[in-house]
């Protein structure tokens, strides 16, 4: 166990290292750069002033003096310093991530709740009108673009209902009904695409593991249904489920970036998005591998997860 | 079958599921601040890229910068100017001096007196170090102090859009103690204005308190200002529609149907001192000649790109816009030029050598959605003279650069608008002294505009503009398309609100919420 946790950090040090250079080369092939977007439009800019601005932030120098740079303060702990707002990077992502953890969190909380119970009437009611519907229903809920349902879910609360989320952001300590309330549009849309993905996933493997001899034994032998489905089935079912659960995780805190601009909340989506179109490279960049950083450990707790779950594997 | 759930365990099951629905269901109603508060909340979906009023040349921050600074000079929104920080003032007879007599006991944010050395200070450093701002004040060659409570502007030559200049987006005086202790204005705020600001998140809001010392009495009304960004528009009307927002400033005029109606909101609709139009570049290729940039002209038929645009809540303009009623052409005068002839547009290609038509590029900003929506109205009607106009979506950053680059054929362009003509033109369309964004030149033109900025007489100075804009009307540097209505909304106990046909927030500063 600690020999594969110890390999698996070694891969995650190589993958961040690569991922690195792409996200710092990446943003430099894009043309523009934070002076231009400094001047703005309108401006009358002698080629010194440009000049002067480049070299303020470092961009007369060569690409590889840049990311030894960065790549040096990121050894130290330093995730750098934000062009456009003089805040230290790290301080801007304490800020935002609280927002995208908990968004992330009841989005995941919602796809479990709705998947799971899905899949599991929809594997046991197999091609009945029951089934028939929650695999419709899945296929649109993967079929439908998270911005789509956000703005028509917007639109329509609020011409028919005159209801919306809150637009002032609060969090959960200050004011937790409200937080919840602003919470609950978001978490739902940014969820459903994942719920649909778990039903399928769910009810493929529930298939699969009601086909097999031991469940058929438990019926014969008198259990009761409930008992056979719950206990017997769905346990052993788990496996692949909790690696899809794990892949969303990794996807919603990726989609938080469209869901987080669409209902405006304050979460690291929209700062990555924002800093993208300011170039404010440190901040980009950071952010990103920050993410990527986040990412990469929600996958190893699902992998160590399955030893827990299922005894028999032993890394 | 063992395999069935019972309808109990399938309500077990999913009971959670549907729980955690009904939470959100019972707090549902639970809404934003108050209506009857002291706080008022406005939107609108830009954040400023800076706030420093002598560096950043956005109208995003030139929108917020009434709001924590003054100027000299400021207009009204009937476009006339009243006195500011300045009381009055007097010109020279060689015309060459402007003497201010500026306003005792206004303090700024930090308690410090307002002098004129601040005055100095400020363009002083506009001078230094800001080239767009520079380029509104070139002809002014010092400021100097008279006293503490007076102020002179030197000019090089006679320089009749200096007031217009001082009531402009870089008009705005700061303090010499703010500079010293933040370093540049960007992300704090030191002015004399009515509110301060207290905080701001990026991407989010700021918020600012109302300023206690204000030297204007009795305003501001409000004791707390949010100003939020809410990046898609539908937002903002959802927000205005549940009263989560006091006030929004709306910028795809489609959206003004969606909200005329309502009951608990006060629509606001005026002519904007800015305009649309399409930029043609005049050293690529066709465009060079002068006989195919009429040819567009003629094509285009603008009434039509307008409908499409701005849902027809606009105008039709010449060169000097409605609000910029003075200096205005007669209306027959430029609406003979927008009268879409597609036969004389023809003929004039053929002339060129261009019967059979050609290709050009034109840019569009994809989060500009007059652009977006303007654009192939306009591609559709150059098709019909033989003109493959193609669309090229480019991010802002990019734009930016092409366009200081003067890397374009044609682009779609869109304009805050300027009071005086020295100021909308002479930067714009000089060939050698301006910027020259079209890369043309037309030494009429050039004359014309340097006569403007020289003559002090403002029967005379009519005269010479109206010359210019039918000069410009015939040479087609670009294409004037419209003037998109201005338009804002507040809920219904908002009192007090002005809109300025700049689009700039003075109209915040007498703003004040009835209570329910």
């Amino acid at each position: 166990m600690g020999r594969y946790v110890v390999v698996r950090l070694y891969s995650m040090a190589m993958t961040l290292l690569g991922l690195s250079v792409l996200v710092f080369l990446m943003l430099r092939l894009v043309p523009g750069t934070v002076v231009e977007q400094l001047i703005g439009a309108d401006a009358v800019v002698s080629p010194a002033m440009v000049a002067e601005l480049k070299r303020f932030f470092g961009l007369d120098q060569p690409w590889w003096r840049q990311y030894a740079a960065w790549v040096g303060g990121l050894a130290h702990g330093d995730l750098g310093t934000s062009w456009r707002t003089g805040k230290p990077v790290i301080a801007l992502i304490a800020e935002r991530l609280p927002v995208t953890i908990e968004l992330t969190a009841f989005a995941i909380g919602f796809a479990l709740l709705l998947g799971i119970p899905a899949g599991i009437v929809s594997a046991t009611q197999r091609d009945r009108a029951v089934d028939n519907v929650t695999r419709v229903g899945a296929l649109l809920g993967l079929s439908v673009p998270v911005f789509w349902q956000g703005t028509m879910l917007i639109l329509f609360l609020s011409i028919y209902l005159r209801w919306m989320p809150p637009v002032m952001w609060v969090d959960f300590l200050t004011d937790p009904r409200r937080n919840l309330t602003i919470m609950l549009l978001p978490a739902f849309c940014l969820g459903t695409a994942s719920a649909a993905n778990i039903a399928r996933t769910t009810r493929a493997c529930m298939l699969d593991v009601l086909g097999s001899e031991y469940i058929r034994t438990a019926a014969a032998k008198g259990l009761r249904p409930r008992l056979v489905v719950l206990k017997h089935a769905l346990r052993n079912a788990l496996i692949p489920i909790i690696t899809i659960v794990g892949l969303q995780i990794g996807i919603l805190l990726g989609g938080t970036v469209v869901v987080e601009e669409v209902f405006t909340l304050p979460g690291i989506g929209r700062l990555v998005l924002w800093s993208i179109y300011q170039r404010d490279y440190p901040l980009t960049q950071s952010t990103i591998l920050f993410v990527a950083v986040m990412f990469m450990s929600v996958n190893l707790a699902v992998d160590l997860l399955y030893a827990y779950l299922d005894p028999r594997i032993r890394y | 079958m063992s395999r069935n759930l019972t309808r109990r365990d399938f309500l077990t099951t999913t009971g959670l599921a549907l729980g955690a629905l009904g939470v959100g269901g019972r707090v549902a109603h639970a809404q934003g601040p108050t209506k009857g508060g002291s706080t008022l909340i406005t939107a609108q979906t830009t954040e400023a890229t800076g706030l420093d009023p002598q560096l950043v040349p956005a109208l995003s921050r030139s929108r917020r910068s009434p709001l924590t600074y003054n100027q000299l000079v400021r207009f009204e929104p009937d476009m006339t100017p009243v006195p500011e920080l300045a009381e009055s003032w007097q010109i020279s007879p060689d015309g060459l001096t402007w003497t201010f007599k500026l306003r005792q006991g206004v303090k700024f944010h930090d308690g410090q007196e307002f002098t004129s050395a601040d005055v100095k200070f400020s363009f002083d450093r506009l001078l230094e170090k800001s080239q767009s701002g520079k380029s509104d004040f070139s002809a002014v060659d010092k400021v100097e102090p008279v006293g503490k409570y007076g102020v002179k502007f030197v000019t090089k030559e006679p320089f009749a859009a200096l007031v217009a200049a001082l009531g402009g987006f870089w008009g705005f005086i700061v303090s010499e103690a703010g500079v010293k202790k933040y370093g540049d204005l960007n992300k704090n705020a030191l002015g004399t204005g009515p509110f301060i600001l207290e905080d701001w998140k990026v991407e989010q809001q700021m918020v600012f308190k109302r300023n206690p010392n204000y030297w204007k009495k009795g305003v501001p009304h409000v004791d707390e200002l949010i100003v939020r960004v809410i990046p898609d528009e539908a937002n903002i009307v959802a927000a205005l529609r549940t009263g989560q927002i006091h006030h929004g400033f709306i910028e795809d005029n489609k959206n003004y149907n969606l909200l005329k109606d309502e009951k608990s909101l006060t629509g606001y609709r005026s002519s904007r001192l800015g305009y649309d139009y399409l930029n043609i570049s005049a050293n690529r290729g066709p465009l060079k000649d002068v006989r195919v940039r009429q040819a567009i002209s003629w094509a285009v038929d603008r009434s039509q790109v307008m409908r499409v645009a701005t849902a027809g809540f606009g105008r039709l303009t010449a060169p000097c816009t409605a609000p910029m009623k003075q200096w205005q052409l007669p209306e027959e005068q430029w609406m003979k030029y927008y009268k879409p002839d597609v036969d004389k547009a023809k003929k004039l290609m053929a002339e060129a050598g261009q019967a059979s038509g050609f290709t050009v590029k034109c840019m569009v900003i994809p989060t500009f959605p007059t652009m977006v929506s303007g654009a192939p109205v306009i591609a559709a009607q150059l098709k019909r003279i033989g003109i493959n106009m193609e669309i090229e979506n480019v991010e802002y950053a990019v734009w930016i650069k092409r366009w200081q680059a003067h890397d374009f054929d044609m682009t779609m362009n869109s304009t805050p608008g300027y009071a005086d003509p020295d100021v909308a033109f002479f930067r714009a369309l000089h060939s050698t002294k301006g910027q020259n964004w079209n890369s043309w030149s037309v030494p009429a033109v050039d004359a014309l505009l340097e006569e403007g900025r020289r003559t002090m007489d403002q029967k005379k100075r009519k005269e010479i503009y109206d010359r210019l804009q039918l000069a410009i009307l015939e040479n087609v540097p670009h294409l004037w398309l419209y003037s998109a209505d201005l338009i804002d909304f507040t809920q219904t106990t908002v009192k007090g609100f002005r809109q300025h046909p700049t689009a700039l927030l003075y109209g915040l500063e007498g703003a004040a919420i009835e209570k329910a």
